[in-house]
């Protein structure tokens, strides 16, 4: 790294979600000096907080638990039935996703250590996600694992969250193997100003000395018989370093987990914080602003400083984060790389998938796949996004995360498990990417 | 078998106004509404209560009734009307004119200046002829070089509630009012329609009513109940398109001239603006009917000529209906007459069957007043005389300040000032339920300015049965949110209300959020679109619904 403003290394990452991060940690990890730019938080403030992987896509809505492939396994079973998934372009490489999860937990702290068999965890709208990774105060509420009455508690003060839809979730989930759940209704929040804070407010609420503790000892005396868990809302804390669940779990003598959150999600702004904590820690260059720039190689300004780097990963994610955007066309706006990949009729290439009418790439069952909604970069096994002639754009430029077309995550329940394998493996990828500065790199837009 | 003096079918705004014009008169009413009130031509529809201009050629009556008839719509619901300023623009300047663009303007300003003559009818306000500096002033974003405009003044209105409104009248004047029942046969006996047999298609529940007249007022889908029935009812269904855009993206309403010549228009409607509309046969099937990318573009291709701006607005939502036109043969769809006429079909053996077809949205109340009068002869009844005019609707009473309201129930001023629209008078029982419990204050959309307070209020008072009815009652998940905020609490706080299962609340959520999507799937673009990503990973990534 050079004198103010200017800035030299190894590799450039664009964007700054988990899939940016963990390229940026990645490539760290293997001794890289490494930049990550950025306009904005990254789209994981947004996720439930939480990392799906891979649901078996092989399940029945009945089979149980127990029977369900374990993560890895079931991210191959997708791969093989979606030849356009990131987890199939990765080839022999997805044989490195239970590497990438186990890097993931190591390098963000408040994340547990995966588990082979996924985490089957609470959502408020009445459903269960399985998660391969997910935050250390989630654990507890893993409906695989728990045993006896889960109590899902019910702050009295407030509406935004519905136990009785949560435990009506979990209790249609009997069959499969999930605990019995019961209400626990609390006094909580119970003056006005509470009654109408946003999600964040309530977390800080209960971050206060003595709120947990207080809301531990209030559980402890209107638990169910027989409750062997007790299931929050996911408002336990803003910060990890609060210790809101442990603060609580220890008041109220019993395991305590919060299931996972919708928008605005406080598990998603933690999962964002803890990222930025990690990255700072990490020694990696954060440089805030817009980006401008023709790619590897050459310097491009970033947050109004110059940046010259080796290799890139662009994790700069998919509408929400602006690494694919339509303006009546689909374009990828940083380097103008072809938009190609989609899950369904017009992913060959040649179908010009990106300039086709909204309608054209939409279903009207919005529970299929949606081609339009699974638009982004096409990459090959390097995760090297391809040009239309069917070659990497520059031998190292490298993607991560939603950028990365070809699946929709919301419809294949992958969530951020794309992001975190790709991520790792294009920080890797880039960081061993040899070779000196060189300039025109090939098929970029000028 | 219940017996009543007729049977009303469809929750249109002519079948909710009839109903009401009949329980108010004295007669004893059923109400049959297959989906929710409204979710036809009426609600679909531009949202204007408009004397018709576009009608003066033609049908210089059209325009007269609905001028006069806006003025007791005004009379009736003050709080659901708003004023909509509009501008008419000569398209080149003076000095580069033609002599037909002349004589286009002069004919335009008479145009005008005879509309002017039924304008007092509808409290609007005179034409005026603006220079075009006047006009740039107003209106900063039309494109240059244009000679000036004319002004004229209409009305907006929330379709969807009026039609709600006249149900909820009908019902307290002791009409049976059933949304979600069809009407799934008209039984006949000996030449005479004598009855309907109805499903509640929620419950599956059946029942059959009896009654001297049956009127058939279910609109684009009369001829499907004609055919069960053996009855035709003719008519040249036109299916209409409308985008609205995430703001009030003009201040005023702009007339434009389609790519075809068609005149259509961009007007600031509520919180939003609308662009509309198309006009074309339909032939399809009118509970699936979708718009299409050609209506999409051939509106904002209209607007365009004029606002060029508008392709950098963000569209939310397209959305469109079936009106019901008189049948003729050989006219363009422009050309048809927007008269409306009630059948007799007693000569094809169903005496005491009517069904109304055509008609305006303005006009409801006349039309009403006038299938009324029929159906009284037909039950054979005396009547009293018609009051749809003078008494008003449920909140029609008084105009709530909004200011005052906020201050007295402590909510925000914005909120208090779109429940007040919604709910006029009533607003105050809304916000009184705060009082009660402090909770409910919580926002559910901030901008709808929906409080919980209002979830409750229409779930216990406005014959919801469907979270999609709260879509209707009061602009639940149509905003350029798409349901991201609001939907999954709405559901919970219905689901309370009237006592859904975990199950049965999922079901409606996801019945919510499949209509938006709809709505949504061709005009994904620019930020609608990232916000859709969000949406389906809160929703169907999540939430699994």
């Amino acid at each position: 790294m050079t004198a103010a403003g200017s800035l030299q290394t190894d590799v450039l990452v664009v964007g700054g979600g988990l899939a940016g991060a963990l390229a940026a940690l990645a490539a760290r990890d293997a001794g890289a000096t490494v930049a990550l730019a950025r306009r904005s938080p990254g789209a994981t403030a947004l996720s439930s907080g939480a990392v799906s992987v891979a649901p078996d896509p092989t399940a029945l809505p009945s089979t149980t638990f127990a029977a369900r492939a374990g993560t890895v396994e079931s991210a191959r079973r997708l791969a093989a039935l979606q030849p356009g998934h990131p987890y199939a372009a990765a080839g022999v490489a997805l044989d490195r996703l239970w590497e990438s999860l186990e890097f993931a937990a190591r390098e963000l702290p408040l994340l547990a250590p995966p588990s082979p068999r996924p985490r089957w965890l609470a959502t408020p709208s009445g459903s269960a996600r399985p998660c391969g990774l997910c935050q250390r105060s989630m654990v507890a509420g893993d409906l695989a694992e728990a045993k006896g009455i889960l109590a899902v508690v019910a702050p009295r003060g407030h509406l935004w969250f519905d136990a009785g839809l949560v435990a009506g979730g979990v209790n249609r989930l009997a069959a499969l193997g999930a605990p019995r759940a019961v209400i626990a209704r609390l006094d909580l929040f119970m003056w006005e100003e509470a009654a109408l804070g946003r999600p964040h407010d309530l977390a800080r609420l209960l971050e206060a000395p003595g709120a947990a503790e207080a809301v531990g000892a209030m559980l402890r005396r209107s638990l169910p018989a027989g409750a062997a868990a007790a299931l929050f809302p996911p408002l336990l804390g803003l910060s990890t370093a609060a210790r809101v669940p442990e603060r609580i779990a220890h008041a109220a003598g019993i395991p305590v987990a919060e299931f996972l959150s919708d928008l605005p999600s406080v598990p998603g702004l933690r999962l964002a914080a803890a990222i930025d904590e990690r990255l700072a820690a990490a020694g990696v260059e954060l440089v805030r602003g817009e980006l401008a720039g023709r790619g590897p190689g050459e310097a491009v300004s970033a947050g109004g400083r110059e940046v010259r780097a080796r290799s890139w990963v662009l994790a700069s994610g998919r509408f929400v984060g602006g690494g694919i955007a339509r303006r009546g066309t689909l374009v990828e706006p940083l380097l103008g790389i072809p938009v190609l990949a989609s899950d369904g009729p017009f992913s060959q290439a040649g179908a010009h998938l990106a300039s086709r009418p909204a309608a054209s790439l939409t279903r009207r069952d919005s529970g299929s796949a949606q081609p339009l909604l699974s638009a982004g970069l096409k990459v090959d096994a390097d995760l090297r996004p391809l040009g239309l002639d069917g070659r990497p754009v520059h031998e190292r430029l490298f993607a991560a995360g939603a950028v990365i077309g070809g699946h929709d995550q919301a419809a294949d329940g992958t969530g951020l498990g794309v992001a975190v394998f790709t991520g790792y493996l294009a920080g890797r990828s880039a960081a061993a990417a040899g070779g000196r500065l060189v300039p025109a790199p090939r098929g970029v837009r000028a | 078998m219940e017996a009543f003096d007729v049977i009303v079918i469809g929750g249109g705004v002519n079948g909710t106004g009839t109903a009401r014009d009949c329980a108010m008169r004295g007669l004893s009413v059923l109400l049959l509404e297959k989906s929710d009130f409204g979710v036809g031509a009426s609600g679909n529809s531009s949202g204007m209560i408009h004397g018709g201009i576009r009608y003066m050629l033609s049908d210089r009556k059209v325009t007269e009734r609905a001028c006069r008839d806006s003025g007791y719509i005004q009379r009736i619901a003050p709080h659901l009307l708003f004023r909509i300023p509009f501008l008419m623009p000569f398209t080149s300047r003076g000095e580069a004119a033609t002599l037909v663009e002349k004589a286009t303007w002069y004919a335009t300003e008479v145009y005008v200046g005879a509309y002017d003559l039924y304008q007092p009818l509808k409290r609007g306000k005179p034409s005026t002829r603006l220079t075009p500096e006047e006009l740039y002033a107003l209106e900063p974003a039309l494109r240059p070089g244009l000679g000036g405009a004319v002004t004229l003044d209409e009305w907006g209105i929330d379709a969807y509630r009026l039609c709600a409104l006249n149900a909820l009248s009908a019902e307290r004047h002791g009409a049976t009012v059933r949304n979600w029942t069809e009407a799934a046969a008209v039984l006949r006996e000996g030449g005479r329609a004598v009855g309907v047999r109805w499903r509640d298609v929620l419950t599956g529940e059946t029942g059959e009513a009896r009654a001297p007249a049956v009127f058939n007022a279910s609109g684009a889908w009369s001829p499907a109940l004609g055919r069960r029935t053996g009855v035709s009812v003719p008519m040249r269904p036109g299916k209409g398109t409308h985008l609205t855009l995430d703001r009030r993206f003009s201040n005023y309403g702009i007339i434009c001239n389609a790519v075809d010549g068609r005149q259509m228009f961009l007007m600031p409607h509520e919180n939003d603006s609308i662009i509309g509309t198309t006009d074309d046969d339909s032939y399809g099937d009118p509970d699936d009917l979708e718009p299409t990318s050609d209506e999409v573009e051939y509106l904002l291709e209209g607007v365009e000529s004029l606002v060029p701006g508008v392709r950098r607005a963000r569209v939310t939502r397209a959305w469109c209906g079936l009106r019901t036109t008189l049948y003729e043969y050989g006219k363009n769809e422009d050309e048809l007459s927007r008269e409306h006429q009630i059948y007799d079909h007693a000569a094809e053996g169903a005496a005491g069957l009517l069904s109304f077809v055509g008609g305006k949205l303005a006009s409801y109340r006349a039309q009403s007043q006038e299938a009324a009068d029929r159906i009284a002869a037909l039950a054979g009844k005396a009547v009293d005389r018609c009051r749809t005019h003078e008494e008003p609707l449920p909140g029609g009473e008084a105009l709530p300040d909004p200011a005052a309201l906020a201050a007295r129930y402590g909510v925000a001023a914005p909120a208090a000032a779109r429940i007040a629209y919604r709910h006029g008078a009533r607003a105050h029982e809304v916000l009184a339920l705060c009082d009660e419990d402090p909770r409910l204050k919580l926002a559910v959309c901030r901008d709808e300015g929906i409080l919980a307070a209002e979830i409750v209020h229409c779930a216990r008072h406005e014959k919801v049965r469907r979270l999609q009815d709260l879509r209707r009652r009061c602009k639940l998940a149509v905003g350029a949110c798409a349901g991201l905020d609001c939907a999954r609490l709405a559901a919970q706080l219905a689901a309370h209300e009237l006592g859904w299962s975990a199950d049965e609340a999922r079901a409606e959520l996801a019945d919510l959020l499949e209509l938006g999507w709809r709505e949504r799937r061709t005009i994904l673009d620019g930020h609608q679109l990232a916000q859709e990503e969000l949406v389906r990973a809160a929703h169907r990534g999540l939430g699994d619904l």
